[in-house]
């Protein structure tokens, strides 16, 4: 157990006893090797099963809309997490009185894939260190430098210290450069409409159509699915191109003014599909039109829940769209 | 009839096959394997600890077909009639033959049989290469299966290091490995110690007998509740599971065309009724339905094990949920608090 | 001859506000132009858009009231936003930006629209191809689809 661990279980524990929580969630130890799970935690006995480290995989904040907003929870939340919290505090899915926010500067998670990839074997267990992580393999066990196997989210991260924290574990890390975002959706837009529209395609038409991004994604708590919709039928349900377009291009469109770029979506995906080049593109378009990111306070409405008569600025009256 | 290829003739056999058959092999693609069209720059993949990611049942059973289309002003409707070519199906594991046999007892049995998955079926050959290394999420040998298990195959391959075993498994394919020397008694054994050590090498997961009726048992506890926790809701373990079958027809009326598409369970929207009534309402109901259907239902309605054990669901589950776990824990709910009460 | 390009107009049911402008809309509209109303621009949904790009359209015209003289007061507010935002968007998944025209009208504009019309008609041909994400039309027109 490390030192952390040994902190956050302290914590939860002091919550659950003084019961100014109703439940904790975080994360216990792996059944799958390399896969530690997100956990609810009410008993103070099953704290020995919580567990911390880097192949911590899952935005717990999804979870957080399972709860009625008179539960109180305690949540543990990295950088990430956090801002997935406000803004769905902004989106009035819980109370803020009614959440205990546990957080831990973010040195990042590590995509699961990249290790089973980096040793091109069968994987029996692991131990993260802050600078390595060790890998027991079937043949032989691994030292592998932790930067290489983090997910490219958090290769990109802008924010990596939880940004409105009730109690804070761990020294607070140097925020990234937000430049680390802007890069990459600028060179997408660099390319050829044909080569962007190319590389859209070939992503997108992989799709099983499982969901899987949007069930792992915090802002996706719709009950009822754009995709659900039968009458009238916008979207087609299948895996034929027309209908894997409509879902990576409308999902992500909805997250405007809403993802945090914490990249759950694609860890979450079983086709490996990249989604953040569009959530991030989005983000970026908030920022320089309404100088807006997602989640930095738990009250600021999102570009598309606002507008103004202001807005005159971006288009010309009476012409062509700017 | 067992004989020996050797691993260098393999792509020569393979395209022997390909004058008379579609051949599908695992290659890769991008940063997983997947069945695609054997030719002549094909680089396959055999060595790999796991398995194509996506289920080869996609191979008779397509994730989005169309069934029917219509006119739209006279509702005069066009049956689609499905033509395959003649096709072999190189380097299926086990795991996944077994559970497109599994499959037969849905749709090519009893009194509605799937022409789509029948006419597919009477084409495809089955030739399966055995795992002489399983890995880690793999739990074959539990669901009354194992590495080298023969049901749904019409040949089976055993890797014995510079050559395979060819067991030939049905007439069918009797046609296929002519010309190949037959393999010596010393051969065959190297096999079976092959296979049998592989079978060693995979841990319990879970006691498969008496489970059905202790899941049974347990059906009604709260135990299912804890377990279905963490649970998403997402279709990933029953789209990438090979013996799952559950389907949707709609009508896209903007083609004009019935087309059936993988459905899932694990969707509140699946068994959700018109009048609202939603039969299996939160998460403790679906999740506990997938375990139950495959590990008691499927008993009740095939007589059969719903599961092969192909670890699919385990690796790629988003939350890291491990059903030979949950088993484990039902079944020792069931022992340690039921039943000892 | 060069067939005519598809193109998809979603009007606002207010914004045409000489009578004679909105009979030339419900009766001589060319063929080639579709015609949806819509009680108010805040009702299109990008869906609605990503539908007629999808069906072929190879041009989208959205008309509407001036932004201070919406009909329901805000409708064309929420609407500017969205709707910009996402032509911004399928551009960067291949639909060209410039298939995508706002036309904002005031109570001045008579016989404006049919003259937005023809221009945008003009203007398309020299853009990029547009049936990149037509995947609901058959190959032989042309179409992206399997």
């Amino acid at each position: 157990m490390t030192e952390l661990e040994k902190n956050i279980r302290t914590e939860a524990e002091r919550l659950l006893r003084e019961g100014l929580v109703d439940v904790v969630v975080a994360f216990r130890k792996e059944d799958a090797p390399l896969r530690p799970q997100p956990a609810f935690f009410t008993r103070v006995e099953d704290l020995e099963n919580l567990v911390y480290d880097g192949l911590c995989a899952n935005n717990l904040a999804n979870y957080l809309t399972r709860f009625p907003d008179e539960t109180r929870v305690g949540m543990l939340v990295r950088g990430c997490e956090n801002r997935s919290v406000n803004a769905l505090v902004v989106e009035k899915q819980h109370s803020r009185e009614n959440l205990t926010l546990i957080g831990i500067p973010c040195t990042g998670i590590i995509d699961w894939r990249k290790v089973v990839e980096h040793t091109g074997e069968d994987i029996l267990g692991y131990e993260d260190r802050a600078d390595a992580l060790t890998v027991r393999a079937r043949h032989q066990t691994y030292q592998l430098p932790r930067q290489e196997l983090l997910h490219p989210s958090c290769q990109r991260c802008i924010h990596p210290n939880p940004l409105s924290a009730d109690i804070l574990l761990g020294e607070p890390l140097p925020e990234g450069d937000p430049a680390f975002i802007r890069e990459r959706v600028e060179s997408f837009e660099a390319l050829t409409r044909a080569e962007r529209s190319a590389y859209f395609k070939l992503e997108a038409e992989r799709c099983i159509r499982c969901y899987a991004c949007r069930e792992a994604c915090p802002m996706c708590y719709c009950e009822e699915c754009f995709v659900d919709h039968n009458s009238p039928r916008w979207t087609e349900s299948g895996t034929s191109p027309a209908g894997t377009h409509a879902w990576h291009i409308i999902r992500a469109f909805h997250q405007t003014g809403r993802c945090t770029s914490c990249g759950a979506c694609e860890r979450a995906c079983p086709m490996d599909i990249q989604m953040t080049y569009l959530t991030d593109k989005l983000g970026k378009d908030m920022w320089d039109t309404y100088q807006f990111e997602t989640g930095l306070d738990h009250k600021t409405q999102p570009p598309f829940a606002a507008f103004t008569l202001d807005d005159k600025k971006h288009f010309q009256a009476g012409g062509a769209q700017s | 009839m067992k004989y020996i290829l050797p691993k260098h003739e393999l792509t020569l056999l393979l395209e022997r096959w390909s004058a008379g058959h579609a051949v599908l092999a695992p290659q890769k693609a991008g940063a997983y394997t997947e069945f695609l069209p054997f030719g002549a720059q094909s680089e396959l993949c055999l060595e790999e600890p796991h398995n194509t990611r996506y289920p080869p049942k996609a191979l008779f059973f397509p994730q989005s077909e169309a069934i029917l289309k219509y006119k739209r002003n006279t509702g005069q409707l066009e049956n689609i009639e499905v033509k395959p070519e003649k096709r072999i199906i190189f380097g299926i594991r086990p795991c996944d033959a077994k559970a497109v046999a599994l499959l037969d007892t849905v749709f090519a049995e009893g009194e509605n049989q799937d022409p789509f998955w029948l006419a597919r079926r009477a084409e495809t050959l089955l030739i399966g290469l055995g795992c002489h290394e399983p890995c880690a999420t793999c739990f074959c040998t539990s669901a009354d299966s194992g590495p080298f298990n023969t049901e749904g195959l019409d040949a089976l391959l055993t890797d014995l290091g510079s050559e395979y075993l060819v067991e030939l498994l049905s007439e069918r394919a009797a046609g296929l490995f002519d010309g190949l020397a037959h393999a010596s008694p010393a051969q065959q054994k190297s096999a079976q110690t092959a296979q049998t050590a592989a079978e060693h090498a995979m841990p319990k997961a879970f006691e498969l007998e008496g489970l059905k009726d202790k899941l049974d048992r347990v059906f009604d506890e709260e135990i299912w509740a804890q377990l279905a926790q963490s649970c998403l809701g997402c279709g990933v373990c029953t789209f990438l599971c090979p013996t799952c079958f559950c389907f949707d027809l709609v009508d896209e009326t903007q083609r004009d065309t019935r087309v059936r598409n993988w459905d899932t369970c694990m969707y509140r929207v699946y068994s959700l009724e018109a009048s609202a009534h939603n039969p299996r309402p939160t998460r403790k109901e679906r999740t506990r339905q997938r375990l139950m259907h495959k590990y008691s239902y499927w008993w009740d309605h095939a007589g059969k094990l719903g599961c092969t054990g192909c670890g699919r669901c385990v690796r790629y589950c988003p939350v890291g949920l491990d059903i030979r776990a949950m088993i484990r824990k039902a079944g020792a709910y069931e022992s340690e608090v039921l039943h000892a009460n | 001859m060069e067939q005519k390009p598809k193109i998809a107009f979603f009007q606002c049911q207010w914004c045409l506000y000489a009578p004679e402008d909105q009979e030339w809309v419900d009766t001589q509209l060319p063929v080639n132009i579709h015609l949806i109303k819509v009680p108010c621009t805040g009702r299109i949904d990008p869906l609605f858009i990503l539908n007629a790009v999808q069906g072929g359209a190879e041009g989208i015209v959205i008309s509407g009231c001036l932004p201070e003289k919406c009909h329901f007061k805000e409708g064309n507010l929420a609407a500017r936003r969205q709707l910009a935002e996402f032509s911004s968007f399928l551009d960067y998944v291949g639909y060209d930006q410039e298939r995508v025209r706002f036309v904002w009208l005031d109570l001045q504009d008579r016989g404006r629209i049919q003259r937005e019309l023809a221009e945008f008609e003009r203007q398309l041909s020299k853009l990029s191809p547009a049936k990149t994400l037509a995947t609901r039309i058959p190959l032989n027109e042309g179409g992206a689809n399997d």
